[in-house]
């Protein structure tokens, strides 16, 4: 029988018993919760699925992201076939992907010393603004900005150059940080 | 009478009773509901302790097995504890399953037969499609936080380590953005 939970948990306390981020009475007292109520139990379990559902998608390249040096090495470690690019401000790279790749990153080298708030910029063959993500994480003492593209996406394009740009966002104006250009060539069909 | 009700009617305890009163003949309707409410709890239980989806499948066997077993022959006297009972066995066997794979091998041979084997119906199930759209969908630093969390189910103080932000600020970016992905995927939502 299932009825409702009088004091369900929390989906923030969810989250961090699944990540392991409570101490060992907080997890205890989750977990008999979860054992004697299936409304939290299977909140829970969304929870998880959504968490399993992230990491198929990260793993089969489909997500298009800014990450950091973090995500890769463990991807890396996970056994992931990582191909990465370093482009520096202003500079261009000639790229691909191998039918193999399982995340492509680009990394594009900035001073982001001092910079609050950055939107990257996607253009295409003639400098045409195709996308602008918004407000993009970065770590200002970085000095790069790591794009993940999506394989699927890249593995379809025939060979073009296209373009990224970093832009600071500053009081009421805006800044280019950099422009990169990726001279892209399909892999050769076997 | 309990033994007149559809089991799905019965709370756990009840359930429990209702399989410890039908020995010996058994009531493989009862067994049936209790392994439906509890499988997935297990297995959530061990994807968060084991982290392998195999394991998890292992754990959910074994635990359930055992618990079947118990309230058959009787030994679980206190049926409105069964959700203890349940955790403390999944304790128990996970311990032993990072201790070594033998005991899991042994009672998989004894009793393999005889309970029912997980069935994927039980399991939720996720559409990746709509999962896509819905994590394309958000705010770059949501769904960054998202991936760069759960990719590798890292904790605040990492992502946040990385990012050269506090763990609150993560915390509240990764809250924001799971409640909207979660909204988007169950009820179909704008992210």
């Amino acid at each position: 029988m299932t009825s409702a939970c009088a004091k369900p948990v929390a989906l923030a306390t969810l989250v961090e018993y699944w990540l392991g981020e409570l101490d060992e009475a907080a997890e205890g007292a989750v977990e008999e919760h979860l054992f004697g109520c299936g409304e939290c139990a299977a909140s829970a379990q969304a929870v998880a699925e959504l968490a399993g559902g992230i990491r198929t998608l990260v793993g089969k390249g489909l997500v298009q992201a800014v990450v950091t040096d973090g995500f890769v090495r463990g991807a890396a470690e996970r056994g992931l076939r990582v191909r990465e690019y370093t482009v520096a401000r202003n500079g261009s790279v000639n790229c691909t992907i191998a039918p193999e790749d399982d995340l492509l990153i680009a990394r594009l080298e900035a001073p982001l010393e001092g910079v609050e708030h950055v939107d990257l910029v996607m253009l295409d063959t003639h400098g045409k603004g195709l996308e602008r993500i918004r407000d993009i994480p970065f770590n200002p003492l970085s000095a790069s900005v790591l794009v993940a593209s999506r394989t699927d996406y890249v593995r379809a394009l025939s060979k073009q150059t296209s373009q990224m740009r970093l832009v600071a966002i500053e009081g009421q104006g805006e800044r280019v940080i950099g422009e990169y250009t990726f001279n892209h060539t399909p892999w050769p069909a076997q | 009478m309990n033994d007149r009700l559809d089991p799905a009617q019965l709370d756990d305890a009840d359930l429990a009773r209702r399989i410890a009163a039908a020995n010996p003949a058994g009531d493989a309707t009862a067994e049936a509901e209790l392994y439906r409410r509890l499988a997935p709890r297990v297995r959530f239980y061990g994807l968060r302790h084991l982290r392998d989806e195999q394991a998890a499948a292992d754990l959910v066997q074994q635990v359930l097995m055992m618990t079947l077993e118990r309230l058959r022959s009787g030994k679980l006297r206190k049926p409105e504890m069964l959700a203890s009972f349940v955790l403390g066995m999944c304790r128990m066997v996970v311990l032993e399953l990072r201790r070594t794979h033998s005991r899991r091998e042994r009672l998989l041979h004894t009793f393999a037969d005889d309970v029912p084997m997980a069935d994927p119906q039980l399991m939720p199930r996720l559409d990746h499609e709509r999962l896509l759209r819905c994590l394309e969908g958000l705010p770059e630093r949501e769904k960054s936080v998202l991936v760069m969390t759960f990719y590798d189910d890292r904790a605040a103080r990492e992502v946040a380590r990385e990012l050269n932000v506090s763990e609150a600020n993560v915390r509240v970016i990764r809250h924001r953005g799971l409640q909207r992905l979660r909204d988007c995927v169950t009820e179909g939502t704008a992210p």
